[in-house]
């Protein structure tokens, strides 16, 4: 999270924000979807999570449509993008 | 009080650097054998569990990932006392410790990559139906026909996969000289080609970082999406417990 790198036309409020959903996109992908999986009775499980995903759907809905809106190409991942 | 678990490390003794994790708290270690749990204490169940926690989370496995090996645990792993984080690292600790072994000195790389699928599909569907209109005649019974547009429709699937592998394999072929391990997810869907995690050793980053440049100026019309370096999330091992769901 310390390496985000502006998107090359930075002085767009939109790309700012584009940059912002994208990284966290990144983010939330990783952390809610992949690492380390430890089940069982010794874990306490917590419902809230669901919430995440909930908002994790409506994060990439809003992407896509940024995408199709603009025609333009996704931009500003955590480090760069193209 | 419960106990927040961030990763696995290749340590097994007192963290020198001080680092915050979930809701500003201290993270420690909690020794087992010759590895670690990095831990913070929960003094209430995690009621917000928004983005920011996620950011949090995420933060704090990016400080330790600078001077450790890390394991990430999955967000929101918490046990209700330091027992059962010791159970839990008796329980897999081979497991740990062989990825911790493999992934040593790696680093996660992601690359998402768009291609202008619909329109792709498009021409070679224009193609298909260009050649069959050349050779379908007008006396057609409507089975026929159905089972030609159900045959039509898996070539052009077919086709749009072939061109699909084709792109993979380029983008491929310029990366591959430097990773360690990868996983590679095709067309998930008809516009992202690529999503592509990459393990990359820490002293050949910047030759990835290169081999990526390169790869950005080939001709073609696709688009990029490169992030990283991140902990190995897509590298550790999934079956690391006996009652994993997954």
């Amino acid at each position: 999270m310390d390496k985000i790198v502006t998107p090359q036309d930075k002085d767009s409020s939109l790309d700012i924000l584009k940059e912002k959903k994208v990284t966290l996109l990144e983010v939330l992908d990783r952390a809610l979807n992949k690492g380390v999986v430890i089940s069982g009775d010794i874990v306490i499980s917590l419902a809230e999570v669901d919430l995440i995903y909930v908002g994790l759907k409506l994060l990439v809905s809003s992407v896509e449509t940024m995408e199709r809106l603009r025609g333009a190409p996704m931009s500003g991942a955590k480090e760069e993008a193209t | 009080m419960n106990i927040y678990i961030y990763g696995i490390i290749d340590f097994n003794e007192e963290m020198a650097e001080a680092i915050t994790g979930l809701g500003g708290a201290n993270i420690y270690n909690i020794p087992y054998r010759d590895i670690g749990a990095l831990a913070s204490d929960l003094d209430a169940p995690v009621r917000n569990t928004d983005e920011d926690r996620v950011l949090e989370h995420e933060m704090a496995l990016e400080k330790i990932m600078k001077n450790f090996t890390i394991l990430p645990m999955r967000f929101l792993t918490v046990f209700d006392k330091k027992d059962n984080v010791i159970s839990m690292l008796n329980e897999h600790y081979s497991d740990f410790r062989e990825d911790l072994d493999r992934l040593r000195d790696k680093v996660e790389f992601g690359i998402k990559t768009i291609w202008p699928g619909a329109i792709i599909r498009e021409r070679i569907e224009n193609a298909y139906r260009k050649a069959q209109d050349n050779l379908s005649s007008s006396t057609e019974s409507p089975g026929k026909s159905f089972m030609k547009e159900k045959f039509g429709k898996y070539k052009i699937d077919k086709e749009f996969e072939e061109e699909a592998d084709k792109c993979i394999a380029i983008i491929d072929d310029f990366l591959n000289r430097f990773v360690a391990e990868k996983r590679l997810e095709k067309l998930k869907t008809d516009n992202l080609l690529l999503d592509a995690a990459y393990l990359v050793d820490k002293e050949k980053q910047g030759d990835f970082k290169k081999a990526f440049e390169e790869l950005k100026t080939s001709p073609g019309d696709l688009k990029y999406l490169f992030s990283g370096p991140w902990p190995p999330y897509n590298f550790v091992t999934k079956t690391n417990t006996r009652h994993d769901h997954e």
